[in-house]
């Protein structure tokens, strides 16, 4: 069996404001395993964000415990480049952060660039990119570090639909080609079957996990998958638990 | 020039948008001219009284003779430098400020009130203690300038750095950055939009202060030609004084505006 590379515990996690408390998630145990992609999805407002938050070790749990073997990247909603850095500046920024910018990783980060089409893009500023290379720039800053574990947070749903597709596409390339362990959190369940190895369903608020989905799909190509008849079956049946 | 690569049409509308730029250009200076003109000639047909609007031709004169006295450009330096170092430490100063309030949450909410009690707080209630605590030369006026100039400089810097995008800081801290590294890499470059916007609100308010403590004490400058020329009922002196003022301060802001487009290239998205 494979390491166990990130764990949720019996995760609970309450919230505080001026006005109360609320309880995001409660009971919520889950793991993710070395080279797998899972796709957690859940209904709107069950704290989805709030989870990867967790995972990445920038909240800590009111109970329970959240345990991860290796680093972590985490790639958001928009791309969030910075608009005063070049493309190539840009995807430095995790190693002058984690200061192991070095002659070597430099490099390697360049090459990255390069391999997945950004190589005439270096020099630009993301001003002068669209929304899908900059977000395929973002993911490449994600992967410069070399995390083992991608946290995705929804990162399409700042794209127009055809760019859309593409990017989802690109994406599942890069990470199935680079072999990352990745968890995807999205309110698209469309978007989960066509990336993901593993589905979780989460509840509504407090959030915990109702149901686990191995899809089993052969192909990983998320276009490829759209057409596969066992598509809706799975559409039809994740639709139904969210909506209980 | 690509221009032959265009269509008919853009060329046209090119040609539309230039002319059309002129033609402002056009009014502004025919504007300017024409105040002159019915200026001079309103003293000259004597519909209005020389002595207490004065006229163009006068403040030319006026400017010679100074210039004759050799005080001219003694008055224009004592303002400028005045300024300009009153301008930089309420900048700099104001600037160091906001920094120490972003960087402690706990010193930002101690102090909000007071800054907001001493942005309200009309300056030149300050006059007297000012003279006594620094006298009547120009350190009262230096000092005026920065009081009047530094409390917007802090509560403009503060609100650009407090506005940085919620979702940047998340990326920095999700790769361990800390306080330190999220300044350098975030807060700092992506506040320099407002900074120059915050320079530009700023060269008019160490005018202000400036010409406000050359009224209360100098012996020199342009405030003190205004004050003096109005004391002795020369309004030819006042008027001059003030349009060199207002060519002086439109040149501070045009080199300001000239430093923002050269550093501020890709800050728009």
């Amino acid at each position: 069996m494979k390491e166990k590379i990130l764990t949720f515990d019996d995760v609970k996690l309450i919230y505080h404001t001026a006005r109360g408390e609320t309880v995001a998630t409660e009971h919520l145990s889950f793991s993710v395993e070395e080279g797998e992609f899972v796709a957690i999805i859940g209904p709107s407002g069950c704290g989805k964000s709030t989870l990867l938050s967790l995972a990445a070790g920038l909240l800590s749990p009111s109970e329970g415990s959240v345990r991860c073997l290796g680093s972590i990247g985490y790639m958001l909603q928009r791309d969030e480049l910075f608009l005063w850095r070049t493309i190539e500046k840009n995807i430095f920024l995790p190693l002058e952060i984690k200061k192991i910018g070095s002659e070597e990783t430099r490099k390697r980060a360049r090459e990255l660039a390069i391999k997945y089409g950004l190589g005439d893009f270096l020099d630009s500023y993301p001003s002068q990119l669209s929304g899908g290379m900059r977000q395929r720039a973002a993911l490449i800053r994600t992967l410069a570090a070399e995390p083992d574990v991608l946290l995705l947070d929804e990162p399409f749903s700042a794209l127009d639909y055809q760019t859309r597709l593409n990017v989802t596409k690109d994406v599942s390339d890069i990470i199935r080609s680079e072999g990352k362990t990745a968890l995807l959190i999205t309110h698209d369940i469309s978007e989960a079957i066509s990336l993901a190895d593993r589905v979780i369903v989460l509840t509504a608020r407090p959030a915990h996990v109702a149901h686990t989905h191995i899809l089993g799909f052969s192909e990983t190509d998320p276009l490829r998958r759209r057409e596969n008849q066992q598509f809706s079956g799975w559409f039809e049946l994740l639709w139904k638990e969210l909506n209980v | 020039m690509k221009n032959l690569t265009f269509s008919e049409e853009h060329r046209h509308w090119l040609t539309k948008r230039r002319r059309s730029s002129a033609l402002v250009w056009g009014l502004r200076i025919g504007l300017l001219v024409l105040l002159l003109l019915f200026w001079e000639l309103s003293t000259r047909f004597g519909w209005a009284d020389a002595f207490l609007v004065s006229s163009p031709s006068r403040m030319i004169a006026t400017v010679g003779t100074l210039y004759r006295e050799g005080t001219l450009f003694y008055h224009i330096g004592v303002t400028l430098l005045e300024t300009v170092i009153g301008f930089a430490a309420a900048v700099i100063l104001g600037c160091a400020a906001a920094l120490l309030l972003w960087w402690s949450d706990l010193l930002r909410r101690v102090l909000e009130p007071y800054i907001v009690v001493l942005n309200a707080l009309p300056k030149i209630a300050l006059g007297p203690l000012i003279i006594i605590w620094c006298g009547t030369g120009s350190k009262a006026i230096v000092f005026m300038t920065v009081i009047v100039g530094i409390i917007i400089v802090i509560m403009q810097m503060l609100t650009a750095f407090l506005a940085t995008d919620k979702n940047k800081l998340l990326l920095l801290r999700s790769m361990g950055a800390n306080k330190f590294q999220i300044l350098k890499k975030l807060i700092i470059p992506s506040s320099l939009a407002s900074f120059f916007s915050m320079l530009k609100v700023a060269v008019g308010m160490s005018w202000i202060g400036s010409i406000m403590g050359e009224y209360i004490v100098s012996r020199a400058g342009l405030g003190y030609l205004i004050v003096y020329g109005g004391q002795v009922f020369k309004l030819d002196l006042v008027m001059t004084a003030t349009v060199i003022l207002c060519l002086l301060a439109a040149a501070m802001y045009f080199f300001v505006a000239l430093l923002e487009k050269i550093l501020v290239k890709n800050a728009d998205s």
